[in-house]
């Protein structure tokens, strides 16, 4: 029980930051952002060449990997997102299918095929909790997705810029009549997005031990399972349905033999969300949208 | 605008009315035909290549597959992100009931179906209760415990060492050629364009398209929202099912990671993909995409390794410019056209100066008897209804009575919970506790969708029409409870169905005429002025001639000019069509002018009730509504 508890706790971090992003998209666009975990492998590789290639310290290319990442998120949402303006929202999310897709075809055009190994930024086996090793790197990963969760619901509930983003993902018009500059709010989501989700990505990598082109996007389910446990518009719902997610899976892999039923984990975190969902059909934290 | 231009999106086959006749049978054999020749005259030619056919009938494979979801998506509104899943249980169906028994392809195909539609009910179950991304998860859920359970069960299904799917024989003629497989399948295609368009020309269509649009809406119009929506799932994965166990027998081979979420091509997201970009709802518009999709790789080969960017940049592309996809951009031309014709004409939609009459129908035949009215009798009895939101008390206690023949008003101030009282007695929220009594039956027992049948239509503040739809399309669907053929006969299209449809048709001219509505026939609701969308709503709620009309704010908008012709429309309900009428209203000097009897309700509470004049003269409603008396 303990063993399950910590080692669900660490890869509950790793989903939480995912449905961290997840979240982040939708409060501010109503979109659900597909290339939310991709964008972080995008970021992997980019942090990749500057630091085992090009040598550079690990907080250089891990800073080179979210500025370019926030990049990608910041176009997509001038290019694609703005124009896309009063468009079906699932429309919105066929176009991240796009930008997931094309992550997919840049990672494999320029850096090919084969998995590659990224350092963690901190070495060492970590602590060991009852009989089971939590890496610095897991540890930081849950900090950080708590530390993010908790700084951006109260960035985005104490700022005036932060009550900008959800209020233009209810009205638009309305917000942009009392003076918020609704472009910017937007950019800023998409921007804050992609850099949530090279994040991810440098806090994950560590755990799994290698990544390559679609690493995220296997990943991706299970934070969007994350997201909605919490209830897709709380960020600090994000953070809890991460660590539940992480949890769920570990009791279910300790007590079930894996081999007759390979896929009997990922079948029981399904499960168990939907049975929530069933009950509380806007997740443990969700709020009505009106 | 040249109304006639612009077809009710996302119907297209309304306009046709097809008659059940020699003419139709021999129409629908030579479209199989038209399908089922070229492939086999051109086989093995240069004109057809065996790695051609394999292509197009891929494409025609994934164009059934989108059909199906379509349907749900579409039609419906409902997201599943998971119907990879059901090409799986099709395939493995067919799979398992064509190699192990030995049956024939055809039976194959209807094992995977009714296999299809039974999961599919499972899977509709949760979609009762979850909307929008909470429903998407669990369509994503669903494919996970497929494809990792029944999928992966080797015993079944044979695991990753997978199935042989054999091609379907005739005789001893076995479809082993591509070509000859292909001249199957766009006879499949045929037949999935003719169901699909039976679905649309249908109460069936109209039902899941007042769903997606706004389920309150299709309730008020007496449409049973959870049947239908179930009803949405059985007949997309019924179909979808068909169309895996389809592909499966043209591939040759699935294992458990065919249809897997994982995979490439995920087939769940790409049939979203080809809806979005043939445009949600648009028959021709998602065979369309899905044949290009499935030929494009071959145009593409020149691109050497680029393809995939260049797909994924044009996929981009295609969604941000033409977010309505190849259905959408076709329309958007379409209404352009029409807006240039239109200004040429000029031919200004105006709100005023003209007097409408509204139609007067009798009931339609195949509603339940209604007992004969006296005048001034008790039509519909509230007692003791409360309705609680969170802690608020929106309804406390309410006691009314509406009696036949009469025009009533309901007032008050914003938040009185007049509006909540409709939506109690319509049946959208569930009181803690009262009794509505109307015409001897008792509402609160009565699922909402069957209030409309005993004679209760409703207007909405919003407007309680499907905008999209045009104004006869709103007309057929307001006549919904009218619609008595089952189901299963509306989905072949019977001379039953035919007969009835002709009739709504028919009672849908008769009221539009009666509106002098008939230029805006085949207009979006959307483009009519908000006037005249008020007018088509009354128009609609009358078309089956309901005894008692719930008027929710029916002034809310309107020109002074128009309020006038509202007030004349309304007697015109009381004293020459019969009706009762319970109104809302903040137009209180049209109150006054139309009303019988009134009833105030503030917090919740009825303050006060009379006659017009009682009321008129009581001080705490002359003080809300005109200001304190001087002292």
């Amino acid at each position: 029980m303990g063993e399950a508890l910590i080692s669900g706790l660490a890869n509950g971090g790793i989903y939480a930051l995912l449905a961290v992003g997840i979240v982040l998209v939708y409060k501010g666009s109503r979109v659900l952002n597909f290339a939310q975990g991709e964008m972080g492998t995008f970021g992997l590789f980019i942090a990749f060449w500057l630091i085992e290639e090009r040598g550079l310290p690990w907080g250089v290319g891990a800073f080179g990997a979210i500025a370019v990442v926030a990049l990608i998120g910041l176009l997509f949402e001038r290019i694609v997102v703005r124009n896309m303006g009063e468009a079906s929202r699932l429309t919105v999310a066929v176009a991240t299918i796009g930008l997931l897709l094309l992550l997919l075809a840049l990672e494999l055009k320029i850096f090919g095929p084969s998995p590659r190994i990224l350092r963690p930024p901190i070495e060492g086996l970590g602590l060991h909790i009852a009989g089971f090793y939590v890496s610095p790197t897991q540890m930081l990963a849950l900090l950080t997705a708590l530390g993010l969760g908790v700084a951006l619901a109260a960035f985005l509930k104490r700022t005036d810029f932060g009550l900008g983003v959800l209020a233009a993902s209810q009205d638009p018009a309305a917000t942009r009549l009392v003076g918020v500059r609704v472009g910017r709010v937007s950019a800023f989501t998409w921007a804050l997005a992609g850099a949530v989700s090279a994040v991810a990505g440098l806090l994950i990598q560590p755990t799994i031990g290698v990544f390559a082109a679609g690493f995220m996007t296997g990943l991706f389910v299970r934070g969007l399972a994350a997201a909605l446990l919490g209830g897709l518009t709380s960020l600090p719902g994000a953070f809890i349905g991460g660590v539940a997610v992480g949890v769920i899976e570990a009791l279910i892999g300790q007590r079930y033999v894996q081999s007759t039923f390979p896929g009997i984990q990922s079948v029981a975190v399904m499960v168990v969300i939907v049975v929530v969902l069933l009950i509380r059909p806007r997740g443990l934290f969700g709020r009505a949208a009106t | 605008m040249s109304s006639q231009e612009i077809r009710g999106w996302p119907y297209e086959g309304y306009g046709l009315n097809f008659r059940f006749t020699k003419r139709k049978v021999v129409g629908v054999l030579a479209l199989i035909a038209a399908a089922a020749v070229p492939p086999l005259l051109f086989r093995s030619t240069t004109l057809l290549s065996s790695e051609m056919a394999l292509s197009i009938a891929r494409g025609v494979c994934i164009a059934l597959m989108a059909l199906s979801l379509n349907i749900l998506l579409g039609y419906a509104g409902q997201i599943s992100l998971g119907h990879g899943a059901f090409l799986g249980i099709g395939a493995f169906v067919s799979g398992l009931l064509t190699i192990k028994l030995y049956v024939p392809f055809f039976f194959g195909l209807a094992g995977a179906a009714v296999m299809g539609a039974l999961f599919a009910v499972v899977l509709g179950i949760p979609a009762l209760r979850l909307r929008g991304l909470y429903l998407a998860i669990t369509t994503i859920a669903f494919a996970f415990m497929m494809e990792e359970s029944w999928f992966r069960w080797e015993p079944l299904t044979g695991g990753s060492a997978g199935l042989e799917l054999p091609r379907p024989r005739a005789g001893t003629f076995v479809f082993f050629q591509h070509a000859d497989y292909l001249a199957l399948v766009l006879v499949l295609l045929v037949g999935y364009w003719l169901f699909d368009q039976n679905i649309t020309r249908t109460k069936i269509g109209r039902a899941f398209n007042a769903i997606r649009w706004d389920e309150r809406i299709a309730q008020g119009f007496g449409i049973p929202v959870a049947s239908y929506k179930i009803l949405a799932f059985v007949l997309s994965g019924a179909l979808a099912a068909m169309a895996g166990a389809t592909y499966g027998h043209l591939i040759g081979f699935i294992n458990s990671e065919s249809f897997a979420f994982k995979s490439q091509p995920n087939f769940s997201l790409l049939l979203v993909i080809i809806i979005a970009i043939g445009g949600l709802g648009s028959r021709a518009g998602v065979v369309i995409a899905a044949i290009v999709y499935a030929l494009i790789p071959r145009f593409l080969e020149f691109l050497s390794g680029w393809e995939m960017i260049v797909g994924a940049v044009a996929l981009i592309d295609v969604m941000a410019r033409h977010p309505g996809g190849i259905a959408g951009a076709v329309r958007e031309r379409k209404e352009k056209r029409g807006e240039r014709k239109a200004r040429a004409e000029i031919d200004p939609i105006d709100d005023e100066g003209e007097m409408p009459k509204l139609p007067r129908l009798p009931r339609p035949s195949g509603l339940p008897e209604r007992p004969e009215l006296t005048k001034g009798a008790p039509l519909m009895e509230v007692e003791g209804l409360s309705v609680t939101f969170g802690g608020l008390k929106a309804v406390d206690e309410a006691a009314l009575t509406v009696r036949a023949g009469q025009i009533v008003g309901l007032i008050g101030p914003n938040g009185a919970g007049k509006t909540t009282l409709f939506n109690a007695i319509s049946g959208f929220v569930k009181p803690d506790g009262g009794k509505v009594g109307f015409m001897g039956a008792e509402l609160m027992e009565r699922p909402p969708h069957e209030r409309a049948r005993l004679g209760i239509g409703r207007t909405f503040q919003q407007i309680g029409l499907t905008k999209d739809l045009s104004v006869r399309e709103n007309f057929l669907l307001a006549q919904h409870i009218a619609a008595d053929y089952p189901v299963s006969k509306g989905l072949f299209y019977t001379p039953e169905t035919d007969g009835t449809e002709r009739a709504m048709i028919r009672r849908a001219t008769t009221a539009i005429e009666a509106l002098g509505f008939e230029r805006f026939t085949d207009t979006p609701v959307r483009n009519l002025s908000h006037g005249q969308q008020r007018l088509v709503e009354l128009g609609c709620v009358l078309v089956t001639a309901p005894e008692l009309l719930l008027l929710d704010e029916p002034s809310a908008g309107m020109s002074p000019a128009a309020v006038e012709n509202l007030g004349e429309r309304l007697r015109e309900i009381r004293d020459e069509l019969g009706r009762t009428v319970l109104l809302i209203e903040h137009h209180i000097p049209l109150v006054l002018d139309v009303c019988d009897y009134i009833y105030v309700l503030n917090f919740g509470k009825v303050l006060a009730h009379g006659t017009t004049e009682e009321i008129a003269r009581k001080p705490e409603v002359i003080s809300a509504y005109f200001g304190e008396a001087v002292s």
